[in-house]
């Protein structure tokens, strides 16, 4: 058995990490391959931090912090980035908020100068923000119309009973529709302060320079109060929950999910190989069983999402031809029970070790994704979860992904989702009108 | 020379090779990451295959990892899973792709799986008819998706009897009456070595990469290729109209007509049209801006002419995704900035702006090594020659106020478009209520 031949401390090698006294903390990070440069900012705040009728807040201040402040006025954010032949876009997790500017490398400083102003000088205009809800709320529409969208809402609103990632990130309709403008700027005003955000900077640049510049725009800016801690707990889940979602499609779809550790708990290690074994690649166990020989679905997937707090490990499967959801359901419980039983095979366990070690290395080309990495682990437990990140795979031994399959995916831990026609006819066609 | 194409040129150093069987090898050394990426493209797609066997270049494409003379398709699938790399095969209405990303210590393997996929695939029997169903499946699941419906009821109006009117993976019908002897036929036809791309980009040095090519590719035999002749697409002279009911949250709108090839010397003044009237940065464009961001009608409306140009005539398209109260506004709103661009001069700055943005943001297409592999492929397919790098700004620059309104007039139409509507609305286009 081979062993994992890159440290996953390259992906943090040349990163300096500055904070500032106001509690900025800068990663930067020099990559010249190319005449680029990403800035990003992340706040440490998502849906995790809303309260119950507030959902939606931290995806709604994504949008308002793109319509202007006094400096750069309404459309000049991106009429700047047109103007520089750069890009720019934002996303919102159920941990936090992210916003990033490429631009070539001899004119990215104007994505200090934005970001610094609207960390604290975003502009609530109640117009705009009228007219910017309906743009939010044809969003979460959009979600509504996908059936794997639907379904994965309905799942995490009935696996989690205390917790925020019961709540969708667009948030619930109907407190996006009453969301008003006020409590819109409360929300900014509590968390978005340099103490409470990471500025990352990879590509071509000189690091001593940039550091003097990252300072003349966020030095001045005042650290705001502590966000207010999150004191919500899931408890033990203490037996199977199951939901159905009736919807007008006729392929069935099935989402299993088990509550799990948070990023970088020793058991999420093993946890992440084992979704590997089961579903990544045509060689998987999933794949094989329910693809390969019983041909009962589309496609198969494993996935364990690093989070700050703890949560799910989803399994799903889209169902094909006559093949009923429960004969699926029953497949992949039934495949999870050998893992409990007989383990995993050495070949299989070293397969999906390399395949992590790859995909940890073919997926961090570009500068932005250098630096999505360095910014989503610097928010979600800090940049030494990466330094060890490929040698805590590489301990990864038969047995304890036998420990974990036992501990976590086992039924007492489960929630079982279904997503089953509902009796309407999923599509009538007419006759086309033509008027040649 | 700004350094941005300074940079980029640097890093497009294109080594053009034939090998005596006629297979054309493009390679660019790419070292930034111990990556390789390679991607051997046979010049037959979709648009070769016969009515009534629609589907058959796209099974074909999907089947090359399914099985060769000397290995199983779980044996591909673990040979190159074990070293943590990845094979994907895939095709389009131009091309059948197969590529594998793989580290650069495996580009060997790499290479040998990739020439026996494409030189010795066998379309195993059990295969075929699992395809089969898959794809059927497939085809069933896409249904539910009201942007993928009104799509292909788009393509069907616009382009009639030319072979782009079909989904590329065939009808239900023509699927399922596809067999063996077809896809072996059209092996024999299309997949020979005076007809294949191999593009090779990564951490390779290429006087030792070239004789692993030879070796692998050059006992491939050549033939003359025949490639089936079709009539040419003819724009519309009226209005073709079709509503189409699903229940939905949002009606999913597209207006448009036929639009151009990559080849039209006209592409680089549609392309800064596009810019100005439905791409660019951000919500810029006069379509997101007004009715996205001022009138609120969307989360997703855009519309590009460039976009799905290729050896084939694309489409233009314009697309809003939007509450189905707001219907007769959308229309009317994508209608007005299409009439409106035909039949006024964009201002000077509009057109600087946009020129600025497609020149600046160029280099963001050459970032990682796919993204260069599929470059190459583009240059040599379309003609535009390996020093595009340098050519490329220069032919936008050159576009002129004058140039975007006579593109405007010759190839946008107002008055003579496609209008497909999938939503919450009857056939006669009146909105159904009470739908969910």
């Amino acid at each position: 058995m081979s062993s994992l031949m890159i440290p996953s401390a390259f992906a943090t090698e040349d990163v300096r990490r500055t904070v500032l006294p106001n509690g900025l903390v800068v990663l930067t990070k020099e990559v010249h391959t190319s005449p680029i440069v990403t800035n990003m900012i992340w706040y440490r705040v998502g849906s995790r931090n809303e309260e119950l009728g507030q959902t939606g807040k931290s995806h709604f201040l994504e949008h308002m912090l793109f319509k202007g402040t006094d400096r750069f006025k309404k459309g000049e954010i991106d009429l700047l980035t047109l103007k520089n032949g750069g890009g720019n876009n934002a996303f919102t997790s159920h941990d936090f908020t992210a916003y990033y500017f490429n631009f070539a490398s001899d004119r990215w400083e104007i994505a200090l100068e934005i970001e610094a102003d609207r960390m604290v000088n975003c502009s609530f205009e109640p117009e705009e923000f009228e007219a910017e809800k309906k743009v939010v709320i044809e969003e979460l529409k959009t979600g509504l119309d996908s059936p794997w969208g639907l379904l994965l809402q309905e799942e995490e609103a009935t696996a989690f009973k205390v917790h925020p990632y019961r709540n969708p990130i667009v948030g619930w309709l109907q407190d996006v529709e009453r969301a008003t403008v006020e409590e819109q700027q409360a929300y900014y005003r509590r968390y978005y302060h340099p103490n409470n955000a990471i500025l990352v900077i990879a590509g071509d640049f000189d690091t001593d320079e940039v550091l003097r510049k990252v300072d003349r725009a966020f030095g001045s800016i005042p650290s705001g109060p502590d966000a207010p801690p999150m004191l919500l707990k899931e408890p033990p889940q203490r037996g199977e929950r199951r939901l159905i979602v009736r919807w007008r499609s006729k392929v069935p779809r099935l989402s299993i999910s088990y509550h799990v550790p948070r990023v970088a708990e020793p058991d999420s290690y093993p946890l992440q190989v084992l979704a590997v074994i089961l579903a990544e690649g045509k060689s998987s166990r999933l794949y094989q069983r329910m693809v390969e020989h019983e041909q009962a679905v589309t496609f198969v997937s494993a996935e364990f999402g690093e989070a700050k707090d703890p949560t799910l490990f989803h399994i799903r499967a889209e169902a094909r031809g006559d093949h009923s959801i429960d004969e699926i359901e029953a497949s992949i419980h039934d495949e999870l029970a050998a893992v409990c039983r007989d383990g995993v095979n050495a070949h299989e366990l070293n397969r999906a070790k390399h395949q992590i070690e790859a995909h940890f290395i073919l997926s961090r080309e570009r500068t932005l994704d250098q630096a999505i990495l360095l910014g989503q682990i610097e928010t979600l437990h800090g940049l030494t979860y990466i330094d060890s990140y490929l040698q805590r795979i590489n301990a990864v031994s038969a047995a304890d992904i036998a420990d974990v399959a036992v501990r976590y995916l086992n039924e007492n831990n489960r929630t079982v989702g279904q997503l089953l026609n509902d009796g309407s006819d999923a599509r009538e066609e007419e006759d086309d009108s033509e008027a040649e | 020379m700004k350094p941005s194409e300074i940079g980029l040129r640097r890093a497009l150093e294109v080594h053009s090779h034939t090998l005596r069987n006629g297979l054309k090898v493009l390679l660019v050394d790419n070292s930034s990451v111990p990556t390789v990426s390679l991607t051997s493209s046979v010049l037959a797609g979709a648009r070769y295959d016969l009515e009534s066997k629609a589907g058959l270049a796209i099974m074909a494409s999907r089947l090359l990892d399914e099985g060769t003379e000397s290995r199983t398709s779980l044996e591909i699938a673990d040979a190159i899973e074990s070293v943590g790399g990845a094979i994907e095969t895939d095709g389009s209405f131009e091309r059948i792709i197969a590529t594998a990303g793989v580290l650069n210590k495996d580009v060997d393997l790499g290479l040998e799986l990739l020439a026996d996929l494409v030189m010795r695939p066998i379309f195993p029997q059990d295969y075929v008819d699992k395809e089969k169903e898959r794809t059927l499946a497939e085809i069933a699941s896409a249904l539910d998706r009201p942007q993928v419906v009104a799509g292909w009821a788009f393509n069907e109006l616009v382009y009639q009897n030319h072979p782009l009117h079909r989904p590329s993976h065939g009808y239900p019908q023509t699927v399922e009456r596809l067999t063996r002897e077809d896809l072996l036929d059209f092996h024999r036809r299309y997949f020979v070595p005076n007809n294949v791309i191999l593009s090779i980009v990564g951490d390779f040095r290429v006087p030792e990469l070239l004789p692993k090519i030879e070796n692998a590719f050059g006992d491939w035999e050549a033939r003359p290729v025949e490639f089936p002749e079709y009539s040419e697409p003819v724009r519309q002279t009226g209005k073709r109209v079709k509503f189409i009911t699903m229940p939905a949250q949002q009606l999913n709108i597209y207006v448009g007509h036929l639009g151009v090839r990559r080849t039209n010397p006209d592409y680089y003044a549609l392309q800064v049209l596009d810019t100005i009237l439905g791409g660019g940065a951000g919500f810029t464009a006069r379509i997101p801006r007004r009715l996205r961001d001022e009138l609120g009608l969307a989360y997703t409306t855009f519309a590009s002419m460039t976009m799905t140009a290729g050896l084939d005539p694309g489409r233009f398209i314009a697309f809003i995704g939007t509450s189905p109260e707001n219907m007769n506004l959308a229309i009317d709103g994508l209608l007005n900035e299409i009439r409106r661009i035909i039949e006024e001069p964009v201002s000077a700055e509009e057109l600087q702006d946009a020129k600025d943005y497609l020149t600046g943001s160029f280099v963001f297409a050459f970032e990682s090594s796919p993204q260069i592999a599929r470059f190459l492929v583009h240059a040599e397919v379309y003609g535009l020659g390996f020093d595009y790098i340098d050519k490329y700004p220069q032919y936008v620059r050159a576009v002129t106020v004058d140039d975007i309104s006579r593109v405007a007039r010759k190839y946008l139409d107002s008055e003579n478009y496609t209008l497909v509507v999938v939503g919450p609305v009857a056939e006669d286009g009146n909105l159904i209520n009470g739908t969910d």
